[in-house]
C-alpha cells in the first residue's frame, strides 16, 4: 500500500495539450475515482501513473518517490485495462504465472499466491482454460486476479467495467467493492459512469478538459457542487437550471426570472447584490408537488411523466423554461395537468452566471 | 457454415476437381516423364503404360553430384528464409509500433526494393560479389534472395503486428517485461500465423529461383534449379534427368507447405473474421 501524489501534472501529444496540470493527493489506502466525460485527460492521469504515457511536467509520486522516469514495472503498480488485455495464447493460470515471473518466486510461492487469488475471485475452475473460452465477467475477474496475484502498492483500474452488460456491472462493482475493502490497497479507479464513482469511491475527482474540476467525497460533490459543470455531470436526472436576477424584496432577496419568482432563504440571500445574474439550481428531487399552505409555490404545466416504479419523472414546463420534478410514483400528476410545486429550501444552489462558479 | 445442397456440392466437387487435374497435368507429366525409358520420352501416340524405370534418378546422382546441389539449395533456402523472417519480423514490429508521421513514408521505402527487376541488379551482383570473393558462394545467393525477401516480410508481418492489440504489450510493460521479452513472449506468438506465410513465401522463393543462381554461382555453390538446366547442352537435351531432377526438386517445398499448413490456412484467414 501507498500514497500516491500528483503535482502541477501535465500532458501534451505535441502541441496539444490534454492535461492541464493536475494536481491530487491520494492516502494510502484510499478508492479514488477519476470521472469525467469523455475526452477529459482521466484516461491519460492513469496512464500517466502506470507508466504508459510520459509525464511532460510535474512530478508523480507513489510512496513519497518520485516515479516520472521509472519504468511501468518499478512502480509497484498493477492495471486492469478497458479490454481485459488478457494474453490470449496462455491459459487463466498462466496468465498470473506470467504477471509473477519477473518477481522470481519459488514455485511454492507462486502456486500458493494463485490459489489465493483464485479462492478468493472464484476461478479455480477456470484456471485451466484459455480467454476465449471464458465470459465477458470471467474474463474481467481474470484480469483483476492477474492484477491481485502482484500484491501492488498501487491499483488502476481502467474503466474496467465498461464492457460488461447492466446486470453484471452491478455484480461486478460490489466485488471490486468488497476487495477493496478485504485488501486495503490504494486503488485510482477510472470511470465515466456516476454510479460507479458514486458507489465505489472514498474520494471522486471529477475532471474536465484536462483540468480538475472537483474533489471529494461523493457526498460533497453532490451536495455541494463548486460549478455549474460538477452541478450537472453529478446527479442522474441532471440538476434543473434556471437563470435568474437577484433583486432585493420587502421580506428578503428574491430570484425573478420571466417564468417566475422565487424567495431566498436568508444566508443564500445575503450572498447576492441587487441585480446579480445568477443561474439557480435545484435538483429533481428537490422538487416536490405543492400542498395546502406551502407559501412560494409555482404554478407548472406536466409535459411527461416518466414513471419509474417507486419513482417517476415529471417534465415540467412555466413558459419557455423545462424541468423535471423526481417525486413518488404514487402522487404523479396526468399529463398536461396544471400542478404547483416547490423547492426544497435546503436543496437550492447558486452559481455565478458568468463565471458558473457556486457562490 | 451453412450445408451445401446436393447441386451446390457437385458444382463446388466438379470444378475443384477441374483445377485440380490443370494443376497436376505438369507434375503427373514431370512425374512420368522421369520414369519413362528414354525410347518411350518422345513416342506418337504417348505411351501411358510403360515399364518404369529408375535410371533417370540413378544417372542424376551418379553421372552428377545432383546431392551437393540439393544440399546447396537448402543451405541458401533455409539460410534466406530464417534471415529474412527474424530481420523481417524485427523491423515490422518497428514499423507496427512506432509513431511518426514519416512511418508509412518508411515502410513503402522498403517495399519499393521488392520492386527491382531482378535483370536490372544482376550485373551489378555480380561486380560486387566478384570484388567482395563472394561469389560463387552460397552467402552471396542468401544474401541477394534476403533483399527480394526481408520487404516482402516486413510488409506481410507489420499487417499480422497491427492486429495484436498493443494493450497486450501495455500489460505486459505493467508486469515488469522489457520491450524485448514482449515481443517474443506476447507479439509473436500471437502473429504465428504470420510467421509461416512468410516463411512459406520466402521458402518457395529462394526455392525456386534461378536467375541469380544462374548468374552468381559456378560449380560449387551451384543449387538444384541450374544444375538440372545443365542437362540442356546444345548437342542433347537429358529430358529423363531434367524431369528427374524436377520432381526432386517439387518434393521440399511441398513438405514445407504441408508442415506450415496448419498456421498457413489460420494466418491467411486471419483478420477476415472479426
Amino acid at each position: 500500500m501507498a500514497s500516491v501524489s500528483l503535482t502541477n501534472v501535465v500532458k501534451a501529444f505535441g502541441a496539444f495539450k490534454v492535461v492541464h496540470g493536475v494536481d491530487l493527493d491520494i492516502a494510502d489506502g484510499e478508492f479514488v475515482v477519476l470521472l469525467g466525460p469523455s475526452g477529459c485527460g482521466k484516461t491519460t492521469t492513469l496512464r500517466m501513473v502506470a507508466g504508459l504515457e510520459d509525464v511532460n511536467g510535474g512530478e508523480i509520486r507513489i510512496a513519497g518517490e518520485v516515479i516520472n522516469d521509472r519504468a511501468p514495472k518499478d512502480r509497484k503498480i498493477a492495471m486492469v485495462f478497458q479490454n481485459y488485455a488478457l494474453y490470449p495464447h496462455m491459459t487463466v493460470r498462466q496468465n498470473m504465472e506470467f504477471a509473477l515471473k519477473p518477481q522470481r518466486l519459488s514455485k511454492a510461492e507462486v502456486d500458493a499466491k494463485i490459489a489465493g487469488v483464485a479462492a478468493m475471485l472464484g476461478l479455480d475452475v477456470l484456471l485451466h482454460r484459455k480467454p476465449a473460452q471464458l465470459s465477458g465477467g470471467q474474463r474481467q475477474r481474470v484480469a483483476m486476479g492477474r492484477a491481485m496475484v502482484r500484491t501492488p502498492e498501487v491499483f488502476l483500474f481502467d474503466e474496467p467495467l465498461s464492457n460488461l452488460d447492466a446486470k453484471l456491472r452491478t455484480q461486478v462493482r460490489m466485488e471490486i467493492a468488497k476487495l477493496h475493502k478485504q485488501l486495503g490497497t490504494t486503488v485510482i479507479y477510472v470511470t465515466h459512469d456516476q454510479v460507479e464513482a458514486m458507489t465505489l469511491a472514498d474520494k471522486i475527482v471529477i475532471m474536465k478538459d484536462g483540468h480538475i474540476e472537483q474533489i471529494g467525497s461523493p457526498e460533497e460533490v453532490f451536495a455541494r457542487p463548486k460549478n455549474l459543470f460538477v452541478a450537472t455531470f453529478i446527479g442522474s436526472p441532471s440538476m434543473n437550471l434556471f437563470r435568474m436576477t437577484a433583486e432585493r424584496g420587502d421580506t428578503g432577496t428574491v430570484l425573478s426570472s420571466p417564468a417566475f419568482s422565487l424567495l431566498l432563504p436568508v444566508e443564500l440571500g445575503a450572498k447576492l447584490k441587487p441585480g446579480q445574474a445568477v443561474t439557480l439550481g435545484v435538483r429533481p428531487s428537490d422538487v416536490r408537488l405543492a400542498q395546502a399552505g406551502d407559501a412560494d409555490a409555482i404554478e407548472a404545466r406536466v409535459e411527461v411523466v416518466e414513471y419509474l416504479g417507486v419513482e417517476a419523472l415529471v417534465d415540467l414546463r412555466i413558459g419557455t423554461q423545462e424541468f423535471i420534478a423526481q417525486i413518488p410514483a404514487s402522487e404523479r400528476p396526468a399529463l398536461d395537468q396544471a400542478v404547483k410545486v416547490v423547492f426544497n429550501p435546503a436543496g437550492l444552489h447558486l452559481f455565478d452566471s458568468e463565471s458558473g462558479q457556486a457562490l | 457454415m451453412n450445408r451445401l445442397s446436393t447441386r451446390q456440392a457437385t458444382l463446388v466437387y466438379s470444378v475443384t476437381g477441374i483445377i485440380l487435374i490443370i494443376f497436376m497435368i505438369p507434375i503427373y507429366l514431370i512425374l512420368a516423364s522421369s520414369l519413362k525409358p528414354s525410347a518411350d520420352m518422345f513416342s506418337r501416340p504417348p505411351t501411358v503404360f510403360f515399364t518404369p524405370t529408375l535410371q533417370h534418378y540413378v544417372d542424376l546422382f551418379t553421372l552428377r553430384p545432383f546431392h551437393w546441389n540439393i544440399i546447396n539449395s537448402l543451405i541458401v533456402t533455409l539460410g534466406s528464409t530464417v534471415f529474412s523472417v527474424t530481420i523481417g519480423a524485427l523491423g515490422a514490429f518497428a514499423l507496427s509500433r512506432i509513431r511518426h508521421p514519416r512511418i508509412n513514408d518508411a515502410a513503402f521505402w522498403i517495399l519499393s526494393m521488392r520492386m527491382f527487376p531482378p535483370i536490372a541488379v544482376v550485373v551489378p551482383y555480380y561486380i560486387i560479389f566478384k570484388s567482395v570473393g563472394l561469389l560463387d558462394t552460397p552467402l552471396a545467393l542468401i544474401i541477394v534472395y534476403s533483399t527480394a525477401n526481408i520487404p516482402l516480410t516486413v510488409w506481410l508481418m507489420k499487417g499480422f503486428f497491427d492486429e495484436v492489440p498493443e494493450a497486450l504489450e501495455e500489460a505486459a510493460q505493467v508486469d515488469g517485461y522489457g520491450i524485448v521479452e514482449i515481443f517474443y513472449r506476447i507479439t509473436l506468438p500471437l502473429a504465428a500465423p504470420g510467421l509461416a506465410v512468410c516463411a512459406v513465401f520466402c521458402f518457395i522463393f529462394s526455392w525456386n529461383e534461378f536467375l541469380f543462381a544462374l548468374m552468381l554461382t559456378g560449380s560449387s555453390a551451384q543449387t538444384a534449379t541450374v544444375a538440372v538446366m545443365s542437362f540442356w547442352s546444345s548437342d542433347a537435351v537429358q529430358w529423363g534427368r531434367i524431369m528427374a531432377g524436377s520432381f526432386i526438386i517439387l518434393i521440399p517445398g511441398v513438405i514445407f507447405v504441408l508442415t506450415c499448413q496448419k498456421w498457413l490456412v489460420k494466418g491467411l484467414t486471419l483478420g477476415s473474421v472479426k
